[in-house]
């Protein structure tokens, strides 16, 4: 027994010596790498949207002059301000959605026990698994046909129920107290009132986070929009960078500012809410 | 059994309350009108649009509102396994899983292990600078690397000139066009399977470790014996992440900076769907290699799911 215990702190004591400090800096080294190599290309769009035209190629890791000319003349090129409020309306829009959408389905989930429930449980899942890839040709059908071409609302309105949204809203949901719920209903509140008085106010976590992976991921978009769009005033700033990129693939600066721009508003939210959004895409997984 | 718990709560909550058993009279309609905004969305945009999608692939179709639809049977599915090009699709998209493997989760998991006494500052400014490329969007992150890796005046290719090593034609070289695409698709991923990693690791009980190391177990193999299996529940999950989505995930980098060249050597399954489908209008060829693909990815999903079931180790 006293060997094993001596041997255990021999060990640890081992952690303040030379190999525990080779060790610590072969741990820093690693991180620092992964960091480097995780922010270096966005640092690198910034420093070269910064760049007056003349000093463009330059490999300085700050520009000499720093100049605002590639932003001018993005806004004067392409609809950038419309793009961006046409991207937030399209995401706030569809987070909302979502997020009422999936507190019904799951509140109908786990307050009624049906006798379907677990098949319709299995079709809300499944749904995740179909590729869009193999339901675009239906879908822009079914689209051209309701007249949503070209339009915001075509942007929003398929993906304002998602399998993600109502099974994390579900999950959370099912550990929510029954008593409570049982308590009101026995008090005779209708379903309703229970929802949005009893269950919604103690749903702020799951929400708040749902709210921002689907904020994020209606923001970086492309696909959908890259089919339904045709005019970049009706679109969204994805596919308006896209186009950018295909007319004047070459004049670097003024892409990597268009880039930027079309970033910021997602920088800016990770950087005031950066904890939250971490914890958010961490708790559910990848969408 | 649900059934059987409701009637014997029936004869308490009549005598309870007369609001109970009106309410126990709408009992079949309420969910319903709470399920019906999400499941008629599912079924309008994803499951009708399956089927039709199946039906589709049965028929000749190029995709004009006014010219017919021809059916022409299996002719879609034959004519398909012919072509070397989805030959060549599908084995791009092998290449794209296989590719993301190493960015998605073997690197992760020895670095989540490798950093786990991190703590403190240090390990909140890491975790906050390599989570960043997951927010990044994919268009900006194709943007992005198509200026580092330029072929004129890129960074890389400038350090690669220095170091001696001559131009590479990252996306322009069919040698190399597919390796970058499954680069830039890792790197969006990398940081974030780390954190996983790195919580999956964090939430192993202690004691285990403390007690395999009182029994004079080795580093690597506590690693072994204890970390990996106890981290095969996030393993799982990751790696059917990356089979069922990575080829999905590559799209919108395959169509902003190769659009599936150069000589086809970037195009997967998923870029060639879109290919038949908007560019070449082929409806019922596009279809029938989505069902394909659909089919085949479900399989895959069944697989995994069964292997998780199978071999994952949960720590009760």
């Amino acid at each position: 027994m006293t060997i094993d215990v001596s041997h255990g702190s021999a060990s640890l004591a081992c952690a303040g010596t030379k190999s525990g400090k080779t060790r610590r800096f072969a741990v820093h080294t690693v991180m620092i790498l992964l960091s480097f190599l995780s922010i270096f290309p966005i640092y690198w769009m910034i420093v070269t949207s910064l760049r007056p035209e003349n000093e463009i190629f330059s490999t300085s890791l700050w520009p000499s002059n720093p100049s605002l000319e590639n932003y001018i003349f993005v806004l004067t090129r392409i609809p950038m301000i419309g793009l961006l409020i046409n991207t937030t309306i399209v995401s706030a829009a569809t987070a909302l959605l979502q997020v009422v959408t999936g507190l019904f389905a799951a509140y109908a989930l786990v307050r009624w026990r049906m006798r379907l429930s677990g098949v319709i449980h299995g079709l809300i899942a499944l749904s995740w698994l179909v590729p869009f890839q193999v339901t675009m040709i239906p879908n822009y059908v079914l689209a051209s046909r309701l007249g949503l071409l070209d339009t915001l609302t075509g942007l929003i309105v398929p993906n304002a129920a998602h399998a993600f949204a109502i099974l994390l809203l579900y999950n959370a949901m099912r550990s929510f107290p029954t008593e409570i719920l049982e308590a009101a209903r026995i008090d005779g509140a209708r379903s309703w009132k229970i929802l949005w008085q009893i269950v919604v106010p103690n749903m702020g976590a799951p929400i708040a986070s749902l709210s921002i992976i689907a904020f994020i991921s209606a923001w970086n978009e492309y696909f959908w929009p890259l089919l339904l769009s045709r005019k970049p005033e009706n679109s969204v700033v994805q596919i308006g960078l896209q186009m950018f990129m295909t007319q004047e693939g070459n004049l670097w600066g003024p892409l990597m500012a268009a880039a930027a721009l079309a970033s910021l508003p997602i920088l800016i939210i990770y950087l005031v809410l950066q904890r939250h959004v971490i914890e958010s895409f961490m708790k559910s997984g990848i969408r | 059994m649900t059934d059987i718990q409701a009637d014997l709560a029936r004869p308490l909550s009549v005598a309870r309350a007369p609001a109970a058993a009106r309410q126990r009279g709408t009992f079949t309609v309420v969910p319903w009108l709470y399920l019906a905004p999400a499941l008629c969305l599912l079924m309008m945009w994803t499951y009708v649009p399956l089927v039709e999608a199946f039906q589709l692939s049965f028929y000749q179709w190029n995709m004009l509102p006014t010219s017919p639809q021809r059916h022409v049977g299996l002719t879609n599915y034959q004519r398909l396994f012919a072509l070397p090009e989805m030959r060549a699709a599908l084995w791009n998209t092998l290449f794209y899983i296989l590719g993301l493997f190493p960015m998605s989760v073997i690197i992760p998991l020895f670095v989540a292990i490798w950093t786990q006494d991190l703590e403190g500052r240090a390990r909140t400014i890491y975790r906050a600078l390599i989570f960043v490329p997951m927010i990044v969007a994919p268009v900006v992150a194709a943007i992005l690397w198509r200026w580092l890796l330029n072929e004129d005046q890129g960074l890389v290719t400038l350090g690669l000139e220095t170091v001696g090593l001559g131009r590479i034609g990252f996306l322009t070289d069919p040698k190399y066009a597919l390796a970058t695409l499954t680069w830039i698709t890792g790197w969006k991923l990398i940081g974030f399977s780390t954190l996983l990693f790195s919580a999956a690791n964090a939430g192993i009980n202690p004691s285990y470790i403390e007690a395999a190391r009182i029994d004079g177990a080795s580093r690597w193999g506590i690693i072994r014996d204890i970390r990996l299996p106890l981290l095969s529940p996030t393993i799982l999950l990751l790696s059917m992440m990356t089979i069922l989505f990575g080829a999905q995930w590559s799209f919108a980098y395959i169509n902003v900076l190769t659009n599936g060249g150069p000589l086809k050597s970037t195009t997967n399954i998923f870029y060639l769907l879109w290919e038949y489908g908007f560019q070449t209008m082929s409806a019922g060829w596009s279809s029938a290699a989505g069902m394909i693909a659909f089919a085949g990815f479900a399989v895959i999903a069944a697989g995994c799911m069964w292997l998780t079931k199978r071999f994952a180790v949960y720590d009760n």
